[in-house]
């Protein structure tokens, strides 16, 4: 193979094999290209300086405690959220699509009981609230929710460290209620006069308000 | 990170890298023609059997699976941090963080490249997000250092001073070439492997290195003039 200077560059960059013993021939009769070669190979040789693959007997067991503590608590984490794939091991994806569902039907219901508890709506379009009853309503909203907020307080210390299954599903119940809430309050930002939106969101409140008073309860 | 991530950054964003390896085509030092494979012995790629066997046991929460990778590559892991990050203590922590991602993120492991390639790539992101963390910590306090790792001592080699001179020439470098100068020339990686880890092709691997090359050679070594001068 003839190798002129030219392809020096080339060669280094993705030379191949063949090209390689080619531009080492070509050297032995050029001083530049020996010259160049000598500089490239130099600074591979010196690259070396840089591995360093000492001990470290240290490094190990912590990452080995690591790796214990963290699969410790994903298995903790997998027996707390066991009831929601029903002990078959569900994927992840399909627990997501299980909770949403549960959100719905809490949704649902939640409106369908309170829609059964007041009755039937008044004749007449009570869908949009006017400005002054809307800005009762958030007033009274605001209040509410700051009410039970306190009553959430309360319950705080048995929904951090819950010491029973029970406790530990009202924490999961809660979590869920807060979620439709937010969505809800989402929802009744964007349009603040739908009555209905609110009626559902304050079945929410009830049925939040319902379990954390169950769970004081519980405590007492 | 949380749990419910499961399509994890560093596992999407796998591309295919062929797991036969190429020959490191470099001229030898005794002007000689041969074709040299990886010089260094923690460089060893694992076979394709005992890479995936090796993928098994991480998945199935064997620790002794995690402590055979360690063996097999917890020292250059933390050599690979070292010099992406500059001091041996972050190098630790980076490749304990490594650990970690790789017994969260296992499970979703689909075997498109190399375990072991897939790992260092966690690496390599964790050794990313470290230097990112760090710059922004140095904006917060007003530090306008440049973000390069400022090299520490290390074990004595036999020749500090060229080292260190190399170190801060490295420091010049852009941050790929760098990368790619320590994965393949320190490391002893190959270019299809760390084109798997910097998610680049093996082209682009190439080319870089030869930057990085042509650039360290420009800092380190005098104009050709000058020897001729000084050799009158």
């Amino acid at each position: 193979m003839n190798i002129k200077c030219e392809d020096r560059d080339r060669i280094f960059e993705n030379g191949t094999p063949a090209e390689w013993a080619a531009l080492e021939a070509h050297s032995a009769s050029c001083l530049s290209c020996a010259e160049e070669l000598r500089g490239w190979k130099a600074l591979s040789v010196r690259a070396r300086e840089l591995r360093d693959y000492s001990d470290m007997p240290s490094l190990w067991p912590r990452i080995e405690r690591a790796l214990t503590e963290e699969a410790a608590t994903r298995k903790r984490r997998a027996e707390r959220w066991g009831w929601l794939s029903v002990g078959f091991g569900l994927s992840l994806g399909w627990q997501t699509a299980a909770a949403a569902a549960l959100v719905v039907i809490l949704t649902v219901s939640a409106g369908w009981i309170y829609w059964h508890r007041t009755g039937p709506a008044p004749i007449g379009d009570q869908s949009l609230l006017k400005s002054p009853a809307l800005a009762e309503v958030e007033r009274a909203q605001t209040a509410y929710e700051q009410a039970i907020d306190k009553l959430a307080a309360e319950a705080k210390p048995e929904l951090e460290n819950p010491a029973t299954p029970l406790q530990a599903s009202y924490r999961e119940k809660l979590l869920v209620l807060d979620s439709a809430i937010n969505d809800l309050r989402a929802q009744a930002g964007m349009n603040p006069s739908n009555a209905h939106l609110r009626q559902q969101l304050l079945a929410m409140y009830q049925e939040k308000q319902q379990t954390l008073q169950d769970i004081l309860e519980e405590k007492r | 990170m949380g749990t419910m991530g499961l399509a994890l950054p560093w596992e999407t964003r796998i591309s295919f890298v062929p797991r036969e390896r190429e020959m490191r085509v470099e001229p030898s030092e005794d002007l000689t023609v041969r074709p040299i494979e990886t010089a260094a012995p923690a460089a060893r790629t694992l076979p394709v059997s005992e890479d995936a066997e090796l993928a098994a046991r991480c998945r199935a929460g064997d620790l002794a699976g995690y402590e055979r990778l360690y063996a097999l590559h917890g020292a250059r892991m933390k050599n690979v941090a070292r010099n992406l990050l500059g001091n041996p203590i972050d190098a630790e922590d980076a490749v304990q963080e490594t650990f970690l991602k790789v017994q969260r993120g296992v499970a979703s492991f689909r075997g498109q490249s190399s375990f072991v390639t897939w790992t260092y790539r966690i690496l390599i992101n964790t050794c990313y997000d470290a230097r990112r963390s760090r710059q922004r910590k140095k904006e917060v306090a007003n530090d306008d250092r440049e973000d390069s790792p400022r090299p520490e001592p290390r074990a004595p080699g036999a020749h500090p001073a060229l080292r260190m001179a190399l170190e801060r020439a490295l420091a010049t470098l852009t941050k790929h070439q760098r990368d790619v100068f320590l994965l393949y020339e320190v490391e002893g990686f190959h270019h299809a492997e760390i084109a798997g880890m910097l998610e680049i092709t093996e082209t682009a691997s190439k080319n870089t290195l030869f930057q990085a090359k042509r650039n360290l050679r420009q800092m380190l070594e005098p104009p050709r003039g000058s020897t001729v001068a000084g050799a009158r």
